[in-house]
């Protein structure tokens, strides 16, 4: 293992220690497994925040899970570089409001019975599963909360979860296709298609019930400054790992990238300026938070969260900008509150489109945005919240559009036509 | 088909970068055996030292990244109307070799099972 992936791995267990810890003292050893395990049942669809449940609970939640991903990348001997941090870093963010271990597991399963299927490694196959997770919802959903019998719901919860798994590598090489890897998420694209059959299927049946809400509002410093903290030790680590110029340029060299998947910022030689461009990613973001005056939740965190995960793979401070102002734009231009669950997350995520405005410009990058927050505020009805990285299900369907457009435009330049 | 696909895909990407050069002459030779093959693509567009060892680093990447070959690599050969992404390649390939041939840039791709023996091969061979 190099010196730079080792390093990634402590930064990783530091976070995940850390997180532990925290959950615990604030609410005791006992009370946070409890807790946790009380957590496992929960249907987890679109939008439960569990720091509602105590927000030493949530952090406990989000170490194990978080544990359990490293593990696997470890074990699954692939690199811990942009594209598996990115993996980590979202699915723990995601289990302050969805996953958890019950959830994943099954689904993680799937997947590694898919790559036995394909002769393929599990490796080859990690980044599915681990962004598959997102089905999590699925999983807990049909175990208890359909009014089955537990001794049939929790089997159906589990094949149910195996089989999701299983076609997820089928699907998600096929979506790559739609938007050419304009879209961050597309995993969350291929779950959004997933579970678009799955929730219906539940509603011929009955068993779906309508989406709610769940949207924690008090203030917990520990929540508060989570973000703040691990931002500010990756930009302290960038710092030592490479003189500070070094850094500085590197950062500078990776605002020049498009970030089109997949993009992978640690090959590119600025390990200093990756890191840095991760924790400002993460500070710059925390701040719109504050700034428009949304609390600092399970879902925020989540947020924020997933943007410094791609910081290493794909997201960049100018690329993600011009999404953001546009899903700005697009609020306001429809009335809507800035710090709504709906808009504000919309911000968070549509970062899942920073590489239309990295390749295409700031123009492209704003009408990008204006038109994902149309969309995004919809598509989660349509699967009913069974699949966690909704954004990358509206982003998918966002991308495809102007991709397709783009390109029709692109292969119709009649001045490089044969002449007659 | 699995072997098909696969080199189809190959076989597009690196077409796509070459005609980007928008080359008179690009010459596509394939030779298979059970455990492996060879594909040289040949064009008349002679490129700096600069440029060969840019797509050089492309196809050769420093360490195998399966996470990344198996997923991401399904995208080579897809969208001819894009920049082609050579490192696509780099992945699912067991070793590339970038000149400036008589004509113009000579890239051969060797790919194949670990039994896969290039000896095998005499396409490329110079004396």
């Amino acid at each position: 293992m190099q010196r730079n992936e080792r390093i990634l791995y402590a930064l990783l267990t530091l976070l995940i220690t850390a997180l532990a810890v925290t959950g615990i003292m604030l609410e005791g050893p006992f009370q946070v497994v409890r807790q946790t395990l009380s957590l496992q049942t929960e249907s987890a669809r679109l939008i439960n925040d569990f720091t509602r449940y105590g927000v030493g609970t949530a952090m406990f939640n989000a170490a194990t899970v978080g544990a359990l991903c490293l593990i696997l990348v470890f074990y699954a001997t692939v690199s811990l570089s942009g594209p598996t941090l990115s993996a980590i870093l979202t699915v723990m963010g995601f289990s302050f409001f969805g996953n958890t271990l019950l959830n994943c597991i099954p689904l993680i399963t799937g997947v590694w019975l898919a790559s036995k299927m394909a002769h393929k490694t599990f490796g080859s196959y990690s980044l599915i599963a681990l962004f598959g997770t997102a089905l999590g919802p699925l999983v807990t959903h049909l175990m208890f909360h359909i009014g089955l019998p537990l001794g049939l719901s929790i089997p159906l919860g589990l094949v149910s979860g195996l089989a999701a798994g299983f076609i997820l590598p089928a699907v998600a090489g096929s979506m790559l296709a739609l938007h050419q890897g304009y879209n961050l998420y597309n995993v969350g694209f291929s779950c959004g298609f997933i579970g678009l059959f799955a929730a219906n299927l539940l509603i011929a049946t009955k068993k779906m019930q309508s989406l709610s809400i769940e949207w924690g509002t008090s203030f917990s410093l520990p929540l508060f400054l989570l973000v703040p903290l691990f931002s500010l030790i990756l930009l302290v680590t960038s710092l030592v790992v490479e003189k500070p110029r070094k850094t500085l340029q590197g950062f500078l060299a990776i605002q020049k990238l498009s970030g089109r998947l997949p993009y992978d910022f640690f090959d590119t030689g600025h390990y200093g300026g990756t890191l840095a461009n991760i924790g400002l990613l993460g500070l710059l973001y925390w701040a719109y938070v504050l700034a428009v005056g949304s609390p600092i939740n399970g879902p925020v965190i989540g947020g924020i969260f997933t943007i410094m995960a791609f910081g290493g793979f794909g997201k960049t401070v100018k690329n993600t900008l011009p999404v953001l102002a546009g899903v700005v734009l697009s609020t306001l231009l429809f009335s809507k509150n800035l710090n709504a669950p709906g808009p504000l997350l919309a911000a968070l995520f549509s970062t899942t489109l920073a590489p239309i405005a990295g390749q295409f410009g700031i123009i492209a990058g704003i009408l990008a945005g204006a038109v994902h927050l149309i969309m995004v505020e919809v598509t989660a009805s349509w699967h009913g919240g069974l699949d966690l990285y909704n954004n990358g299900f509206a982003g998918g369907l966002t991308a495809s559009l102007f991709i397709a457009i783009l390109q029709w435009y692109k292969t119709n330049r009649p001045e490089e036509d044969f002449t007659t | 088909m699995k072997r098909k696909e696969f080199l189809g895909r190959l076989i597009g990407e690196v077409t796509n970068f070459l005609l980007e050069g928008n080359p008179l002459r690009l010459v596509v030779s394939l030779h298979q055996e059970p455990d492996g093959a060879h594909i040289s693509f040949f064009d008349d567009r002679p490129r700096t030292e600069e440029e060969i060892a840019r797509i050089y680093q492309a196809l050769n990447p420093k360490q195998s990244r399966p996470e990344l070959a198996e997923y991401y690599g399904l995208m080579a050969g897809h969208d001819m109307a894009w920049d082609a992404r050579l490192k696509l390649i780099g992945w699912q390939i067991k070793h590339a070799s970038v000149e400036n041939s008589d004509s113009g840039l000579r890239i051969d791709l060797w790919l194949g099972s670990d039994a896969f023996n290039p000896e095998n091969f005499t396409l490329h061979k110079k004396k």
